[in-house]
């Protein structure tokens, strides 16, 4: 997990087995806005929620996103409480939806509405 | 009578009990026999039911019932129940767009995708993606990709193409992926997404995309010269395009397609002449002249008897349907209907607005900003059952009940015991559907008048002008001060000041323009930002309560001159709005007069004016003797 916030961006936490699609749609999410997205291999043993948290602690923008092993994300802010995440989604959803949780991380650093 | 009407100290309990549109109020008190009266409770409770029907009575019990309970007197002591003579007047509204834009053939994108990609303009013919590979090398086209490509693969595909010699000069999408692609291109170029009916985009045709830099609008499409050049119109054609630049005007991206029938038409739906009768004299005037020019001649037509539109058009057709309703209100069970001819329109406001409507042939769900035209409409009934209402209430009460007065002058009556308040006193009642103004001179005289238009005109202007949909969302933009949420732990007051909060403020708020009411921030579904929507409500409650406070003032003022006002007193549930007092203040400091909000029995701010008005009449001339009956 070295090197990580160095540059402003959104983090990206993925679990070890976190499927390709699912970050890629994510990182298309961020991307779209026009924010910053860096993937970071993060450790076992976390929810995707605590993925993200524990990213948006890293950021320097304080936003991360949580990929778990099955597939399910969240978007965190450095500042909001753990059980606080501004948007989470299932492992099953489909991919428009997984673009929009990249959407959303993206949209809560440029301060912008996140429907 | 029986041995209540007269305390042992010769005082008699009475309760004044206004029922109005919204709201039913009543004041309790006892009257001495020197004609003295001492304040003991008011209440205030939803009016139950039509105002003027039988249904009213319900409410009116509540209200009295919560008086006494306040005043801590049993509903056995009241001598007199006074009521209002509610003032017949109903208002309706309705509202018509007067200009549409057609797009009769598939031409113009033009709307505002979150993330267009890349920047610039690029003109070139339309070739779908998938026959890119067979475009001749040096000649621009346009890329139209239809949904279900994915980003990569559209990159890839053009590039493929460009590297092959294609002139990629510009690309539209069905998707939200412009920044995507346009981030993967090996040759930047204008990327309009979002576009919902991409497949209407017509092949083969010349095609021009605008994306402008963050922060900027376009400048050539908005531009009808600039349309011009793109594609080379003479100056028929040049006309036949301004609308496109207009309805384009303000866009961040932008896409023309040229099609050789196409063409937008900016078509005026007739919408007819208002006939006014009144002052003997028949005036005509032409809806789509405008707010001003229809006022203008409602002022000249004064008092007005009657008003109607042109059959067969947008204005015949608004105000037949303010009689239906009004028929339809005033209809009884039991009773014979009543015949639309027997209803009057005795005034009838204007005011210009406009009404996002979508473009018909848009790609995009395009909107353009119509012009429209919203009119209030009063009417004058011949029928009020406050008499019935008041035998209802005495047998449900157990005491005796009778109309103790005419609305208007028991308003100025109960404004009086607002402190600092002396004749020549007029009253502003700012309701929910009308307007009323009620004018008390030195020696006693009262003249009132009504004039069409109130809170619910407001709330219908804000409706549409933001295209909300939502009555309530609405109202609650009229209702409460606006904010933007910041951050998820503070807010920025329109005023600028910001609060803070102690726990997280709930996603759906983020970074909104949110109303806040007391149950907290409720978002206003809009892109617009703050300013605008501000500006929007401020300027829809100065067309409809400024125009409306002058209007009325004008009547009751001697000889039509506001300046011979001394003290104006503004009461009625508007009058506690945050805004609308000061605004009628602002535009009424230049005649010199006093005007605020009223602070009725120096407690009940502007409530309850019409109800401790009644006990005041009574007490200065009671109705002792006699069965009970009406004072006039």
């Amino acid at each position: 997990m070295s090197g990580t916030g160095e540059r402003p961006a959104v983090l990206v936490y993925r679990h070890p087995g976190a499927p390709a699609a699912v970050v890629r749609e994510v990182c298309a999410g961020v991307e779209e806005e026009g924010v910053p997205a860096e993937v970071v291999d993060a450790p076992d043993g976390l929810t995707a929620t605590g993925l993200a948290h524990a990213a948006a602690q890293a950021s320097r923008l304080e936003v991360g996103i949580g990929v778990d092993a099955a597939g399910a994300t969240a978007v965190h802010h450095g500042k909001l409480p753990l059980d606080h995440p501004p948007a989470t989604l299932g492992a099953d959803a489909p991919a428009p939806d997984r673009r929009r949780i990249g959407r959303t991380g993206a949209r809560v650093v440029k301060n912008l509405p996140l429907g | 009578m029986s041995t209540r009407d007269d305390g042992p100290t010769g005082t008699r309990l009475v309760v004044g009990v206004d029922i109005g549109n919204s709201t039913t109020e009543a004041c309790l008190a006892e009257v001495g026999p020197d004609g003295s009266v001492s304040y003991l409770g008011t209440d205030l409770t939803r009016t139950t039911g039509v105002k003027g029907t039988p249904a009213n009575t319900a409410g009116a019990l509540t209200a009295i019932r919560g008086a006494l309970a306040r005043g801590g007197r049993g509903a056995d002591r009241v001598a007199t129940v006074l009521l209002n003579e509610a003032t017949p007047v109903i208002s309706g509204l309705a509202m018509e767009t007067i200009t549409e834009t057609i797009i009769t053939e598939s031409t113009m994108i033009g709307h505002n995708p979150t993330t267009p990609g890349g920047e610039g303009l690029g003109v070139g013919t339309t070739v779908s993606i998938a026959g890119l590979g067979t475009a001749e090398p040096g000649q621009p086209v346009v890329c139209v990709v239809p949904p279900g490509w994915d980003f990569d693969d559209a990159a890839a595909a053009i590039n493929t193409a460009v590297a092959g010699g294609a002139e990629v000069v510009a690309a539209i999408l069905a998707g939200d992926d412009a920044v995507l692609v346009t981030n993967r291109l090996t040759r930047p170029v204008p990327v309009v997404d979002e576009v919902a009916a991409v497949e209407k985009v017509p092949l083969g045709m010349l095609a021009a995309v605008e994306v402008a830099p963050p922060g900027r609008t376009i400048r050539t499409l908005s531009n009808s010269y600039g349309l011009a050049t793109v594609f080379e119109l003479d100056p028929a054609q040049t006309r036949q395009v301004s609308p496109v630049a207009r309805a384009l005007t303000g866009n961040r991206s932008a896409v023309v397609v040229r099609t050789p029938s196409g063409d937008v038409t900016d078509r005026r739906i007739p919408v007819g002449e208002l006939v006014l009768r009144g002052a003997g004299k028949t005036l005509r005037v032409d809806v789509d002249a405008g707010a001003e020019a229809i006022m203008e001649a409602v002022a000249r037509a004064q008092p007005l008897d009657d008003a109607h539109g042109e059959p067969g058009t947008h204005v015949g057709g608004m105000l037949a349907q303010v009689r239906d309703t009004m028929a339809d209100v005033m209809d009884t069970p039991g009773q014979p209907a009543v015949p639309v001819s027997e209803i009057a329109i005795r005034d009838v406001l204007a005011v210009d607005t406009f009404v996002p409507a979508e473009v018909r042939g848009g790609l995009a769900g395009e909107v353009a900003l119509e012009n429209a035209v919203a009119l209030a409409a009063m009417v004058r009934t011949s029928r009020s059952r406050m008499q019935l209402v008041a035998d209802l209430v005495s047998e449900g009460l157990g005491a005796a009940a009778v109309i103790g007065g005419v609305e208007g002058e028991m308003a100025v009556n109960g404004a009086l015991t607002t402190p600092g308040v002396d004749r020549p006193v007029a009253v502003l009642d700012l309701g929910g559907g009308s307007t009323d103004a009620a004018l008390l001179t030195r020696e006693g005289e009262c003249t009132a008048v009504h004039v069409a238009g109130a809170g619910e005109l407001v709330t219908k202007l804000i409706d549409s002008e933001l295209a909300l949909g939502d009555r309530e969302v609405a109202e609650g933009v009229k209702r409460f001060p606006l904010a933007k949420v910041e951050s998820f732990f503070h807010v920025r007051h329109e005023d600028g000041t910001v609060q803070f909060f102690d726990q997280p403020l709930p996603p759906h708020v983020y970074a909104r323009v949110v109303v806040l009411s007391p149950e907290g921030p409720a978002p206003v579904p809009t892109r617009h930002g703050l300013d605008h929507v501000r500006r929007l409500r401020r300027e829809a409650k100065r067309r409809v309560f400024v125009v409306n406070a002058l209007r009325a003032l004008r009547q009751v003022a001697p000889g039509g001159n506001i300046r011979a006002l001394e003290f104006v007193v503004l009461l009625g549930g508007s009058a506690l709005d945050f805004e609308i007092p000061d605004m009628i203040a602002d535009a009424l400091a230049p005649y010199g007069i006093v005007c605020g909000t009223g602070n009725v029995l120096g407690t009940e701010g502007p409530r309850n004016a019409v109800a401790s008005g009644l006990v005041r009449a009574y007490a200065a001339e009671p109705v002792r003797s006699g069965p009970a009956a009406p004072v006039r």
